[in-house]
């Protein structure tokens, strides 16, 4: 058994679980040790000072100790600098921890994807393109995940791909050029992709539609409840 | 600990099993229960079966307020003394009870029974939402309060409902946040002092 301990770690919470009267379960994503799961012990007492720290979308220094799969959390605090998220913006970032919490296996460290993540969350904050902000992140995370999708290339021919042309997505090989206009992207919404460019509308339906079900393949039978709740949202 | 189930006792496993939903029981303690219940308190055991089958058959929501009564309606949606132009939406009866305690809220109430939640599969109709939506566009409601928790799915919620509600052209509004009564800064938690700097109005 590995003894774990980590002191002022920066993080953030991706989500909690009540756990017996007064504790919560900890999920959190840390730059060095990744995804991590702590218990807080007291974390809902009325007055735990670590109340107003253990919310999401915040960065976080944390410390914990322990050997077993689920640590404990010593000490929690507030790193700031970071306005919080508002409106949209909360649904925003409940879809990147729902990514990260069903596709990062824990105690896999990820310092990139930990660096995209809190650039994210402030562009969230910012109430910047959120749209464009969410497609860079899903490209990001199967990049991590070692699914990274070929963009720049067909993947029969090796040809490059061509601004011009229509492609079908082959979610396990890649671009594949299609008879005129049939296929589902354009090789514009391919290379737009490649350098995190969404100003194009096209570009923008394509890749959502694009990165949705490049990510579908990764989650397997894994439903994410963010996107189903905005649906239901969009219904009322 | 796993337990082996006793091979004469289907009933006292099933009553362990039972006693397992409530918030912060495991399976000891709720053995721990099943056991004194039986051992040493078998009349008020009864007495338990009965008051737990009893508010089975008898509470149920306010077709109005959403909160527990027995009536169709509750007392304080039936009650004459209260401002039926205003409208403020709880997460809890709990949280209902903290505001009716403050003496200086005078509306009606609506109580979601909980938050939107996407990542725990929390969704709109999980917390009548639509059924909300009928209740503030009766045409008697004006204005709106907001006062879910000021957690991040407590903000989500808020905002979807002020949302619905502008398209609706009812008025939507939120409690305020910040430093609270009687709070030294320099004892206030930095979240709250940092949100209070960000929420912060003209005099």
């Amino acid at each position: 058994m590995t003894r774990r301990r980590a002191v002022h770690e920066p993080g953030y919470v991706l989500h909690t679980y009540p756990y017996k009267e007064t504790s919560l379960i900890v999920e959190l994503f840390t730059r060095q040790h990744g995804r991590v799961g702590l218990l807080a012990k007291g974390a809902r007492r009325p007055r735990s000072a670590l109340r107003g720290v253990l919310l999401a979308f915040h960065p976080l220094h944390l410390s914990w100790s322990g050997s077993a799969e689920l640590g404990t959390l010593v000490a929690a605090d507030w790193a700031g600098g970071q306005p919080a998220l508002s409106g949209i913006g909360v649904m925003c970032g409940f879809y990147l921890n729902e990514l990260l919490l069903r596709l990062l296996p824990r105690e896999d460290p990820h310092e990139r994807l930990f660096a995209v993540y809190a650039a994210s969350l402030a562009q969230l904050a910012a109430a910047s393109d959120r749209a464009a902000v969410l497609r860079c992140f899903e490209h990001r995370l199967l990049d991590e995940l070692g699914y990274a999708p070929l963009l720049v290339r067909d993947a029969a021919s090796g040809a490059p791909v061509d601004p011009g042309r229509r492609y079908e997505y082959d979610p396990e090989r890649g671009p594949l050029a299609a008879n005129g206009s049939a296929g589902a992207v354009d090789g514009q919404t391919l290379l737009d992709i490649a350098r995190d460019e969404y100003s194009r509308e096209t570009t923008r339906e394509e890749a959502r539609q694009l990165l949705r079900a490049l990510i579908a393949c990764r989650l397997g039978s894994q439903v994410l409840h963010t996107r189903a709740v905005l649906a239901e949202l969009q219904d009322l | 600990m796993a337990r082996a189930p006793l091979p004469n006792a289907p009933g006292l496993d099933s009553l362990i099993e039972a006693l397992r939903v409530l918030p912060g029981v495991g399976p000891r303690s709720a053995q721990r229960m099943a056991y004194h219940l039986l051992q040493h308190e078998r009349s008020r055991a009864a007495q338990l079966a009965r008051a737990l089958a009893g508010a089975l058959a008898s509470v149920r929501h306010c077709s109005r307020c959403n909160n527990f009564t027995e009536a169709e309606l509750c007392t304080l949606c039936r009650s004459s003394g209260r401002n039926p132009a205003l409208l403020c939406v709880v997460e809890t009866p709990a949280d209902l009870s903290m505001v009716e305690q403050t003496l200086s809220y005078a509306g009606l109430y609506f109580v979601l029974m909980g938050r939107l939640s996407p990542l725990d599969g929390i969704g709109p109709r999980d917390i009548g939402l639509d059924h909300l939506l009928a209740r503030a566009t009766d045409g008697i409601v004006t204005e709106v309060v907001l006062a879910t928790n000021f957690t991040n799915e407590g903000e989500a919620t808020a905002h979807y409902i002020a949302e619905m509600l502008k398209a609706r052209g009812v008025t939507a509004s939120r409690i305020a946040r910040g430093v609270p009564l009687g709070g030294e800064l320099e004892f206030v938690d930095i979240g709250t002092i940092s949100q209070a700097m960000l929420d912060r109005r003209g005099l």
